[in-house]
């Protein structure tokens, strides 16, 4: 299970809205009280116009974290103690599934989770209109990705 | 010049579960090949088979992304820090 706040849900959907048609990302950073939403940059449509051929998709169905980004989520791990609780990332009008992209990538270039104790939230959107976010991480036993349930920290 | 290596959790099975080592090298380059010599294996987890820092792998200097350095050839000084940590990517 999944906990997020209320607050954490509402940022990460404003977020997936305001990046619509592309995909957004970013980070939840969590210290065991408080929760910390990190919107990333999505570099896809930069690296995809440089070089097509490596990066075949825009950012409206792929993203790539901007590097400058994920190093700041790692210092802010280092500096304050909080650990990464989530990525989210959008699909823009599809389902929230995880893709198999998504599971390839979560796993380039080792073929092993890089981030196998971190939840992966994918939310759904079909024009601006939130559909549904769920949540997806590593399961040892099965060596693959199943989804976990969401539930709103502080509800009993 | 000795530098603190980072090293991303997946790969640090190769580092006995070390988080941070120390290795020794005037540019990223010869980093990777000090701590080669060190951890075998390494090398080809961060290096493809051209001997390029592969797709998915970000090396940084400190904060610095080296791609937008001087890629393997960046020098690196005493006390300098490198990150390698794996890109986040994913689409539909
Ligand atoms: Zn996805």
């Amino acid at each position: 299970m999944l906990e997020l706040r209320h607050d954490t849900t509402s940022e990460i959907y404003a977020h997936a809205m305001e990046e619509f048609p592309n995909e957004c990302c970013g980070a939840i950073m969590a210290d065991g009280v408080r929760e910390f939403v990190r919107r990333c940059r999505n570099v896809q449509n930069e690296r995809h116009a440089e070089d097509p051929e490596t990066y075949p998709r825009d950012a409206r169905t792929a993203y790539l974290m901007d590097p400058d980004d994920l190093i700041k989520i790692h210092r802010e791990v280092d500096t304050e103690g909080r650990k990464i609780k989530a990525f989210y990332h959008s699909h823009p009008n599809e389902d929230a599934y995880f893709s198999a992209k998504d599971k390839s990538d979560a796993t380039e270039p080792w073929g092993i989770p890089n981030y196998p104790d971190t939840v992966y939230v994918v939310i759904s959107l079909y024009d601006r209109q939130i559909n549904v976010a769920r949540a997806f991480s590593w399961d040892e036993s099965t060596e693959d990705f199943v989804e976990v349930p969401i539930g709103v920290a502080g509800d009993m | 010049m000795a530098a603190t290596v980072r090293i991303p959790t997946p790969l640090r099975k190769l580092t006995n579960d070390k988080a941070e080592v120390e290795a020794e090298g005037s540019n990223i380059e010869s980093i990777i090949e000090n701590l080669e010599a060190n951890y075998a294996g390494i090398k080809e987890r961060i290096c493809d088979e051209a001997g390029n820092i592969r797709r998915f792998v970000n090396i940084y200097l400190n904060d610095e992304d080296i791609r937008f350095l001087d890629g393997k050839t960046t020098a690196v000084n005493d006390g300098d820090e490198v990150s390698i940590i794996p890109a986040i990517a994913g689409g539909r």
